[in-house]
């Protein structure tokens, strides 16, 4: 039942298309759609690679890249082009397939999930009932992906790494969907665009529901990889974690992944908790959204720059003793408040 | 089922060339078995073929951490083996130079110690901020940044310039206030805390078991610092107090060290305002071995890695023999024991708080 409300607004778009015989053209406009969206995606990531690079440079009280470009602003190309230039080294042992389908599947689903988020009410490939918890489904493929890259490089420390990849899914998943289910009850919809609406006729949900808000960021930082969450790449214990084995285009590759996810996280949290496309009407709602992600982008930055690594037995205990109930206690209460 | 991996020597935390075998159960390591000997390069036989006054550029490459500290061990050696006493100023000199020496090790140890636990070299650069500030005063007083290469039988080879006083004054007014910053800023991080206490603990029996040295030793209540046990230069006469910690874990080796650089700031400070007047300048010529007196002498110093002893025997132009007993070296041993049964994770952390130097381990 799940699988058909998920897919049957897309099939009935599609039929409806279909029907008025321009089926191309459709296939055209999501294509189109989802170039625009590439190139955006790009854009985000090439730019929060700077900023990352300036702001935690800043901290440490350094400088930063200043020599590529006025401000350093065209070091990541200058590092995407060294890295294209090299070679992949492929493992004797690797599983050669997957590992090199590992990465391009998880910018595949990455694309495909921020293709389901609407920019605003008219910048949208499709509209799902169920738009949330359908990116929420993909989103936790995405571990279970990093596990086969890392399993299938045949290299121990990746080994390492993708199993905690998946410990870490299972721990942080749960309290996200019980928070989610907290949005829903509040909106009364998985949908995207009835989450925002809900937002402007309350209140922000971060300001409604500051329990599920830190319990929704805790698990997305954690879900993002991010730092004190980052066991998956831990470099001081892991060398690289799952990306051991990785080189060349296949690290500028892994990279890129790891920015977009950052960047789509960001739209999560801004869409779910900080009102999503509204805002003052002298800018438009895109970039209001776009900000908003950018924003939640910089607090991760900034902790990424100040905070150790959390242990794995540590990060499970918080995931399942602290996160889980705080999110069960968030779901009563707006219960309590605000429907019964 | 045991997972064997194999850490190092090339690994982004294993402080140089250390290799690790690791046994894992799971994310539990259940044995770990140092590998050394990367960077052997078989100084204390070097020595032999030098003469005396020739081998301090070697015992600075020792430690690179630290390397006046390592100089002025193997001097003192040379010291006793001559029967030369260090005149009353320089050996206020030659205190306070180990004592900014010391805060240097220890800042970069704090720095190392929060990269090994996944910090984003934060902590590191902030280290090394105030690490080039002391530097800068040691290239004041010294002449040279990395390897000073000072230490001469009898004295140093500058006096301090007639600024030094005031500049180290309030540099060490400057860092007072920058130990409390970065107290509060780690101590009042809840992951850094948890990392940190009940990790690793090493028992005082254990500690004196497995024969560990300097904060290592002093983290686990043992109140044994060479320069109070056996007081050189002025110790004695500025009331140092050694540093001691009751638990032994990783939070009792960071907090030694972190107290022993307010207890050095203390030394310095009264060091510069209470240091007689008179010639700190020693033997200029490297022709000092004819005089040898004592022909097997055993020095033992206090370096920020803790207890040094250098064990030469002593012929007329060059060392006969220099053995020497190196801290980093036995608290190595000391890892395998306290990393068992601990989390793959604080392995590196363990390391890191042990603040091994592996040029040092592999001489």
């Amino acid at each position: 039942m799940l699988i058909d409300s998920i897919v049957s607004p897309i099939v009935s778009d599609w039929q409806s298309w279909l029907s008025s015989g321009s089926l191309l053209l459709y296939a055209a406009a999501i294509l189109a759609y989802a170039i625009a969206m590439l190139i955006v995606i790009s854009v985000f990531a090439y730019v929060f690679g700077w900023v990352e690079r300036k702001v935690i440079a800043r901290i440490q009280h350094r400088h930063g890249p200043t020599y590529v470009g006025k401000y350093g602003f065209l070091q990541n190309l200058a590092d995407l082009v060294k890295l294209l230039s090299k070679e992949q080294i492929t493992p004797e042992n690797a599983d050669r397939v997957l590992l090199a389908i590992g990465p391009i599947l998880l910018l595949a689903l990455t694309t495909f999930m921020i293709l389901l988020i609407p920019l605003s009410p008219a910048l949208q490939a499709t509209d799902l009932g169920l738009g949330m918890l359908a990116i929420f489904i993909i989103i936790a493929f995405l571990p279970l992906l990093v596990f086969v890259s890392g399993f299938a490089s045949g290299n121990k420390f990746a080994d390492i790494s993708a199993q905690r990849s998946v410990l870490m899914l299972i721990s942080y998943e749960l309290p996200m969907l019980v928070v989610l289910a907290a949005v829903a009850l509040l909106s009364g919809s998985y949908s995207i665009g009835s989450i925002i609406a809900a937002q402007s006729g309350l209140a922000w949900f971060a300001v409604v529901m500051p329990i599920g808000f830190a319990v929704f960021f805790v698990a997305m930082l954690a879900e993002m990889e991010r730092p004190p969450f980052d066991l998956r790449e831990a470099d001081s214990e892991l060398i690289a974690g799952w990306l051991t084995d990785y080189s060349a285009p296949y690290y500028a590759l892994a990279l890129f992944i790891d920015y977009t996810r950052v960047f789509l996280i960001g739209l999560v949290i801004a869409i779910l908790f900080l009102g999503g496309w509204s805002g003052p009407s002298f800018l438009p709602g895109p970039v209001w959204l776009i900000a908003k992600a950018f924003a939640v982008a910089l607090v991760a930055i900034v902790i990424r720059a100040t905070t150790v690594r959390m242990r794995l037995d540590r990060v499970l205990r918080l995931g399942w003793l602290w996160l889980l109930p705080l999110a069960l206690i968030n779901l009563i209460l707006t219960y309590i408040i605000f429907v019964a | 089922m045991i997972t064997r991996i194999n850490i190092g020597p090339v690994h982004p935390s294993t402080h140089g060339v250390l290799r690790l075998v690791v046994g894992l159960d799971g994310d539990t390591v259940k044995e770990v078995e140092p590998h050394i000997g990367f960077l052997h390069r078989g100084v204390e036989k070097l020595v032999e073929t030098r003469m005396y006054m020739q081998s301090p550029p070697y015992m600075e490459k020792l430690d690179y951490i630290a390397p006046l500290s390592y100089d002025e061990a193997y001097v003192a050696a040379v010291e006793a083996a001559l029967g030369v006493e260090v005149g009353e100023r320089a050996a206020y000199v030659r205190l306070i130079q180990l004592e900014l020496q010391r805060i240097a090790s220890h800042l970069f140890f704090l720095g190392a110690l929060c990269n090994d636990m996944g910090q984003m070299f934060t902590t590191f650069m902030w280290g090394f901020e105030d690490r080039d500030r002391v530097l800068a005063l040691l290239e004041e007083a010294t002449g040279q940044r990395m390897f000073y290469v000072n230490m001469r039988v009898g004295g140093v080879t500058m006096e301090l310039p007639p600024d030094f006083s005031e500049s180290c004054l309030s540099f060490l007014t400057y860092f007072e206030k920058r130990i409390g910053q970065y107290e509060s800023y780690l101590e009042k991080n809840p992951v850094f805390m948890e990392r940190m206490k009940g990790v690793g603990v090493l028992s005082a029996d254990e500690a004196r078991a497995l024969g560990v040295a300097g904060p290592v030793l002093r983290a686990s209540g043992i109140d044994y610092d060479v320069r109070a046990a056996r007081p050189y230069y002025a110790y004695k006469k500025l009331n140092f107090s050694s540093v001691t910690a009751l638990k032994g874990d990783n939070f009792a080796r960071y907090k030694v060290r972190m107290l022993e650089m307010r207890e050095s700031v203390r030394l310095i400070r009264a060091a510069l305002l209470s240091m007689p007047e008179g010639s700190a300048l020693g033997a200029t010529t490297k022709l000092i071995g004819p005089a040898a007196k004592n022909r097997t002498v055993s020095v033992s110093r206090e370096l920020p890695r803790g207890e040094c002893m250098m064990y030469m025997v002593a012929d007329p132009q060059r060392p006969y023999r220099l053995s020497i007993r190196d801290p980093s070296f036995i608290n190595l041993a000391a890892l395998p024991y306290l990393a068992r049964e601990q989390r793959l994770a604080d392995l590196f952390a363990i390391m890191g708080s042990l603040d091994l130097v592996m040029a040092c381990v592999d001489r």
